[in-house]
């Protein structure tokens, strides 16, 4: 299978050994650093757009999320398949018309909501799935790392959509996974330090953007040492009655990927925290540097080796994947939800899958 | 130091009744005329197992004169009872949450202000050693400005004493036993005043037990621009170990903390059953709580934590549960 691989940062090197692992000719396609990312792992350089959708079966989008609705639309009009890391797209309508897209072309689309491959969370999905914790009642999420200082989009809310769509969607799709669809969200948000200015890099930002007022307004105070943070709570009430609390943080570089939850019902609870709940534990003199842009994974049990075998085994023989396409629309509409509720002050309802 | 409990309808009555009998100088009497929920140890028969003196109604606990009282009764009848003992001049520690309504609670901080008797709220988890640990630290700037708060204070649905799961008495369910806590450490920290809160609810946990919520989450935001979510809910199922826990994460921009308060515990498996073995251990929070109060009373300096973080953080129990009621955001009513 020919997959063309778009974008070569951080996550591009969780994509490119995997599907070279499962057997993929790729090519890379990025505006930056491809020959870099090729040289770590194999396959080759694509000199072009055009090249690598004129050569893929399958367009692998490992680009910034601003960039998905265009790439992914170009690439399914061109007939191929498309896997899209996530979000699907930065805006609700954007998500609805791939996946509309995806339906008129007859072409598979996939946004990698790799959680839901994590070995805690499979489990947690098995055991609600086997009736283990009764009717689900609350829920809880957590998820931090430090502020993505490496490239400036990531603090451009227009463009990522910040912690909420760039991180917490993973929770809230987690979520919206095991209690099924969520008909209220709420949500807060704040950002303190000065997000253009990272403290450890002193480079300015390209903030060439317009100013949307259609976004949370940034309350915080800048701190001194103008190292950035962000954060926001997101509470949704499902369809079922359940509710859930998604709580993430974007803070200072040296924090460690930390994720958990805890989950109770009316025949039990069951809590996960990747601090406590460690396999490995090293204290090393010269030991791995402190901090994390993904979390650190078994290579025996890859997480984003299985949501990409998962999408590749789909394309090939039409075996039913774990997340589809609706799935990151929806995960897609909840987070955009929050970021409206946070801007507004006021819970946001959604009806049969869409904001009121 | 005569100190009177109003009470024992609260199960800390008889914690509190433990912790100060063996003090000296300290004399310890108890009121706490029934008629009582049947099955429950009350009145003059738990006086006499905690070994403290006993007066058959309030009115002749006041007469014995207390200089200090412990107000434990149920969280609707904490007015009546302030307003008691502030006209009979005994400083009041008031179990929490201060009132269940708003008029309440003013109207007793009013008595005890006009009476000129010392108010405190009994929030003892703020004297744990590591949330002074954690004080220290922010003081110091090592955290740098504070963004984001999680807070759990998840437990049984309290089953020593039936008036928990009756809304009217309790004030509530979920929200009114476990919002306060987290609130008062959050503004203990910070200094920031809660603003804004959103909050959701459900009865699928103990929904045989009680008609009010079991499940609630809330979100607070702050002046600082910091917000803050605290899980309330009683999630802590009946047949669990141990009865529950509070912690605390803080996230600032430069670094976090992660507080567990009741976390520490040995642990193992009992061999008859293969139900787990929970030990928990550490100081008692109540301990410096109960010191403070005394020693205030004794110098009679204001202790703390005073009457207005008890305002505070009715007025956030209070938006918390009409937030939940109406679907929307409530804005927290200034003092």
């Amino acid at each position: 299978m020919r997959v063309g691989l778009v974008g070569a940062g951080v996550i591009s090197h969780n994509h490119l050994p995997h599907l070279l692992r499962l057997g993929a000719e790729v090519r890379v396609y990025s505006e930056a650093g491809a020959p870099e990312l090729v040289a770590a792992h194999g396959g080759a350089v694509a000199v072009s757009l055009d090249e690598l959708l004129d050569w893929a079966q399958v367009i692998d989008l490992a680009s910034p999320t601003h960039t998905h609705y265009a790439l992914a639309r170009q690439a399914l009009s061109a007939g191929r398949d498309v896997i899209c890391e996530k979000p699907l797209a930065r805006t609700d309508e954007q998500a609805d018309e791939l996946v509309e897209l995806a339906r008129q072309t007859g072409r598979h689309l996939y946004p990698s909501h790799v959680v839901r491959y994590f070995p805690a969370y499979a489990r947690l999905r098995g055991a609600v799935r086997d009736g283990l914790l009764g009717d689900l009642a609350v829920l809880r999420f957590y998820r931090s790392g430090g502020f993505p200082v490496r490239s400036a989009w990531f603090a451009d809310l227009d463009l990522s959509g910040g912690v909420v769509l760039d991180m917490m969607i993973h929770d809230l799709d987690i979520a919206r996974w095991l209690a099924g669809e969520v008909t209220q969200v709420s949500a807060t948000w704040t950002r303190a330090g000065d997000a253009g200015q990272p403290a450890d890099t002193g480079q300015p930002a390209d903030t060439g953007q317009p100013v949307d007022t259609g976004q949370p307004v940034d309350t915080g105070q800048a701190h001194d040492t103008g190292q950035p943070a962000e954060a926001s709570h997101v509470l949704l009430t499902h369809e079922s009655g359940a509710i859930t609390q998604v709580s993430g943080v974007w803070g200072a570089a040296h924090l460690r990927f930390t994720t958990g939850y805890f989950v109770a019902g009316t025949g039990g609870t069951l809590q996960y925290d990747r601090a406590a709940d460690r396999g490995f534990v090293p204290d090393l003199a010269r030991g791995p540097a402190r901090g994390e842009a993904v979390p650190e994974t078994d290579p025996a049990e890859d997480p984003y080796y299985l949501v990409l075998a998962d999408f590749l085994g789909a394309i090939r023989d039409g075996t039913p994947t774990r997340v589809t396409a609706a799935d990151g629309a929806a995960a897609v509409r909840i987070a955009n939800a929050a970021l409206r509720s946070a801007r507004t002050g006021q819970p946001v309802t959604l009806v049969a899958g869409a904001a009121s | 130091m005569k100190i009177g409990i109003m009470s024992f309808a609260h199960t800390h009555a008889a914690s509190y009744a433990r912790l100060l009998r063996g003090e000296p100088d300290i004399e310890v009497c108890g009121a706490d005329p029934g008629p009582h929920q049947a099955g429950e140890v009350r009145g003059a028969e738990l006086a006499r197992q905690l070994g403290i003196g006993y007066a058959d109604s309030h009115a002749e606990l006041m007469a014995w004169g207390p200089d200090a009282v412990l107000v434990t009764s149920e969280n609707a009848n904490h007015r009546p009872l302030v307003e008691l003992a502030a006209k009979h001049r005994a400083h009041i520690l008031c179990e929490k949450p201060l009132a269940t309504t708003w008029p309440d609670g003013l109207a007793m901080v009013q008595a005890a202000r006009e009476a000129g008797v010392l108010l405190m709220m009994a929030f003892p988890v703020r004297f744990a050693s590591d949330f002074a640990r954690l004080r220290a630290q922010h003081a110091a700037g090592l955290l740098g400005q504070v963004v984001s708060i999680r807070g759990t204070n998840n437990g049984k649905l309290p089953a020593e004493r039936a008036w928990f799961a009756d809304p009217g008495l309790a004030g509530g369910g979920a929200f009114a036993d476990h919002v306060v806590h987290i609130a008062d450490l959050v503004e203990t920290l910070t200094g920031a005043e809660p603003r804004a809160v959103t909050a959701v609810s459900n009865r699928k946990l103990y929904a045989d037990r009680t008609e009010a919520e079991t499940g609630g989450l809330v979100m607070i935001s702050y002046a600082d621009g910091a917000i803050a979510a605290i899980d309330c809910s009683w999630s802590r199922p009946a047949s669990a170990p141990t009865w529950g826990g509070l912690t605390l994460s803080v996230a600032g921009t430069l670094g976090s903390v992660d507080l567990d308060f009741f976390g520490p515990r040995a642990r193992g498996l009992d061999a008859a059953t293969g139900r787990p073995i929970e030990l928990p251990y550490g100081p008692h929070h109540d301990v410096p709580m109960l010191r403070e109060f005394t020693s205030a009373v004794a110098a009679g300096r204001q202790p703390q934590p005073d009457a207005d973080v008890g305002l505070r953080t009715l007025a956030v129990m209070l938006a918390a549960q009409e937030s939940a009621r109406t679907g929307t955001t409530i804005a927290v009513r200034p003092i």
